[in-house]
């Protein structure tokens, strides 16, 4: 089972080549994430309030790490949930 | 002198009134101590994420200022002693210069390096390209020379 599995997802890949995400924050050449702006905060922290990891983003470091900062500040203002249910 | 950001959450049950003077409050107290209040951003009431005090509401108010350490020191101390006021949060704001300073230093120093190899790059390129074509004709001209010498060969055999 196991690796039918693998071979059919190394197919997958073969003809669906994952497409190469890009940072959004360098392409708008942001360079500090303001913790009040929750709008573009909720994109990254999806239903259960958790900040959803740079793989599935595609968040530079750089920014990923701004990121963290502005949504654990705005946590502590109320404006995103510590946890969502 | 630094610039800060002081977020405040007032309790909702508070009067319009109360709430401005809260607000004059602290912008006396900035001022006291030789601070300038730039900017006063109101947002007004507001859903809290996540109840504070049994509160669900917050009254929101931000004060962007330049000061030194001291302002937000005293602003700090005077909001953990109100009941009044839910939530507080100061952060430092960055100037920016500095960092976009390095940055554009680096680009200036490198693009004119980059844009050169580049051009040389393309330049050699173009050159290979050049003489690949040449080689190309002349194995074409060579290929038809051959071909020439087999017809005639081929019309030999047949004639």
């Amino acid at each position: 089972m196991a690796k039918e599995e693998k071979a059919e997802k190394a197919q997958f890949k073969r003809f669906f080549p994952a497409k190469k995400k890009v940072c959004r924050f360098c392409q708008m050449d942001v360079r500090e994430i303001d913790y009040k702006n929750v709008d573009i905060l909720r994109r990254y922290v999806p239903e259960k309030g958790k900040l959803s990891p740079r793989r599935t983003t595609g968040t530079c470091s750089f920014h990923q790490r701004r990121l963290a900062q502005a949504v654990k500040r705005a946590r502590i203002m109320a404006l995103l949930p510590f946890v969502a249910d | 002198m630094r610039h800060y950001e002081t977020g405040v959450i007032i309790a909702p049950n508070l009067s319009d009134e109360e709430i401005d003077q809260q607000i004059k409050q602290m912008a006396e107290v900035i001022a006291s101590m030789k601070g300038n209040l730039h900017r006063e951003e109101r947002w007004g009431k507001r859903k809290l994420a996540y109840p504070i005090k049994k509160f669900s509401d917050g009254y929101y108010v931000f004060l962007h200022y330049e000061s030194e350490a001291n302002v937000p020191a005293e602003l700090e101390r005077r909001f953990r002693q109100s009941d009044q006021i839910l939530r507080f949060l100061t952060v430092k704001k960055e100037t920016g210069q500095r960092r976009g300073l390095k940055k554009g230093k680096k680009e200036a120093e490198e693009a004119p390096q980059l844009g050169e190899s580049a051009v040389e790059a393309a330049e050699e390129k173009e050159k290979s390209r050049d003489e690949e074509k040449t080689k190309v004709k002349e194995s074409g001209a060579e290929f038809k020379e051959r071909e020439k010498d087999r017809d005639k060969d081929k019309g030999k055999e047949v004639l």
